[in-house]
């Protein structure tokens, strides 16, 4: 929906970067459970969570730059994820997993992004694991933060 | 913002729901439905939609007209160029040759903005040359859609001055711009046009903020063309957005809806019809009546809260059918005293929820602000 070929330089800022890395370095497995958290971790595993929220808010509001960036084609219609679902609403990933109706199918919030990919969006559907797929994942759930788990409700 | 919602509700409810205050007291919502004539030219025109009886839904809605008559109204059509989308293009055209097959014909056509959806000249070109088969009279105001790419320029060119009014068989209709009148958020940050639209057209966005209006110059305006209208006879006003508030990060409302009301207050039939927000809503503040319209394009969810008591709520739409959850209205103003809105909604028996689980609001939703567009390399 909106082009924002401007956010490339961003996403290559440096800074997210080398956050990463740190995280990286600081929160491999080795260290984990053998001290007590620092804030510095908890802060890192926070930066980890939003930087993929940021990613996935960016792809789901139809980012161009961020979607080549990423090498995914959400949407050839000039929709976006967001026009259907501001603010992620109507996304309800507290339902899932569940019975999908579009598709006759016990179904995780993954499969029906893709049946949104390439049904309403006529996108290219994106692999289940992907980096793409983990950031609209977190985009998702990080804006329904609060909603109780309802598996199963249609 | 829940609470903040919350607050500002409580005080629309002390300020405009006095007791006894209602927009009529012989008011009445009714739903009939019927299989509509225009049902067989859409099925001869446009092939593959599944299911063929749009039912039309009735809101009865009492006040004296001179005379019957009806007219026809058409919004949120967020045309794209055709080269990138003809699935709002195809429903235009289902519109614009429903309306025209209407038997007696509409007496005109209010469409109801965003015509466009990044307010680019050829969306709003193609747009008058869809509306161009419409051989009835056509009266637009603006959605916000179409009007930031260059601050309503094209608009202006093809449309004229974006308020006014009129007088028809004792009915006074005006017709209100309620977008443009948008803070600046664009000059500070050195916001290219095309990044100015690109905030505005997201419905969810943070930058564009409460962008929705009437401004002290238009009310002012108003309570001028009102001055010489007898307060007990019918008003209906047009405006995109909701004269209201609903939810505002949406701008479902008007950030003025205050002193709307203390201009409107002295008339006792005042009726609403908006578009923007792409959903079927009622609701009533002091002495007015509001009526939300359908798009042709696609439909908004129900916001997480606020949604009016007073609405019954839609149908939560099928994602995989484009004809679903949108269409267009018919309003008549008939000899029985009556005003009704039907809605005529494609590929549905019934526009309203039968039960729970047909409705988007049965699962409860909180929900949080966007916040990657704030994070801008300005
Ligand atoms: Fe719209
Ligand atoms: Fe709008």
């Amino acid at each position: 929906m909106t082009i924002r070929a401007t956010f490339l330089g961003t996403l290559c800022r440096p800074s997210f970067v080398v956050a990463i890395a740190a995280v990286a370095i600081f929160v491999g497995p080795t260290s984990a459970h053998k001290a007590p958290h620092t804030p510095e971790q908890l802060k890192q595993y926070e930066d980890v969570l939003m930087e993929e929220v940021r990613k996935g808010d960016l792809l789901f509001h139809g980012d161009a730059a961020t979607a080549k960036q990423m090498g995914v084609v959400l949407s050839t219609t000039g929709m976006a994820c967001a026009m259907c679902h501001p603010m992620a609403s109507d996304t309800h990933p507290q339902s899932y997993p569940k019975f999908q109706v579009e598709t006759s199918k016990f179904a995780t919030l993954r499969d029906m992004i893709n049946w949104c990919i390439e049904k309403p969006n006529q996108g290219e559907k994106i692999e289940i694991d992907s980096e793409a797929m983990k950031a609209l994942e977190a985009y998702i759930a990080w804006s329904n933060s609060g909603s109780v788990l309802v598996p199963g409700k249609h | 913002m829940s609470d903040e919602l919350d607050r500002i509700r409580r005080e629309m409810h002390a300020v405009l729901q006095q007791p006894g205050v209602r927009p009529d007291d012989s008011l009445q919502i009714t739903r009939r439905t019927f299989i509509h004539r225009s049902l067989l030219f859409g099925a001869a025109s446009v092939g593959q939609t599944f299911a063929w009886w749009p039912l039309l839904n009735t809101i009865d809605v009492a006040h004296a007209a001179e005379a019957p008559f009806k007219f026809a109204w058409i919004s949120d059509t967020h045309l794209y160029e055709k080269s990138l989308n003809t699935r709002f293009v195809d429903k235009v055209v289902r519109a614009v040759q429903e309306v025209q097959a209407m038997d007696p014909p509409a007496d005109f056509l209010i469409f109801g903005g965003d015509l466009a959806q990044l307010g680019k000249i050829e969306e709003l070109e193609l747009g008058v040359d869809l509306l161009k088969d419409l051989t009835i009279k056509k009266y637009y105001i603006p959605g916000e859609h179409d009007w930031y790419l260059d601050m309503g320029k094209k608009w202006g060119e093809l449309f004229g001055q974006p308020n006014w009014t009129f007088d028809h068989k004792g009915v006074r209709f005006i017709g209100l711009d309620t977008v443009s009148r948008g803070p600046d958020y664009w000059t500070v940050k050195k916001m290219t046009p095309e990044e100015r639209m690109g905030h505005m057209a997201t419905l969810d966005g943070t930058v564009a903020g409460a962008w929705a209006g009437v401004g002290r110059d238009q009310l002012d305006w108003m309570q001028k063309i009102l001055a010489d209208w007898d307060k007990s006879k019918p008003i209906v006003i047009f405006s995109h957005n909701p004269l209201y508030e609903y939810y505002p990060p949406w701008n479902f409302w008007v950030r003025d809806w205050r002193e709307v009301n203390e201009v409107l207050k002295p008339y006792t039939k005042v009726t609403n019809i908006h578009g923007h927000v792409h959903q079927v809503l009622y609701n009533e503040i002091g002495s007015m009546r509001s009526i939300g319209m359908l798009a042709t394009s696609w439909p908004w969810p129900y916001a997480p809260e606020g949604v009016p008591k007073l609405t019954k709520p839609m149908i939560r739409a099928d994602p995989g059918d484009h004809f679903d959850g949108v269409g267009w209205e018919t309003v008549n103003v008939n000899a029985e005293d009556k005003v009704d809105v039907e809605y005529i909604m494609w590929g549905r028996k019934e526009v309203f929820v039968q039960s729970d689980p047909d409705s988007s609001l049965s699962q409860p939703e909180k929900l949080r602000p966007r916040m990657a567009d704030n994070m801008w390399p300005y």
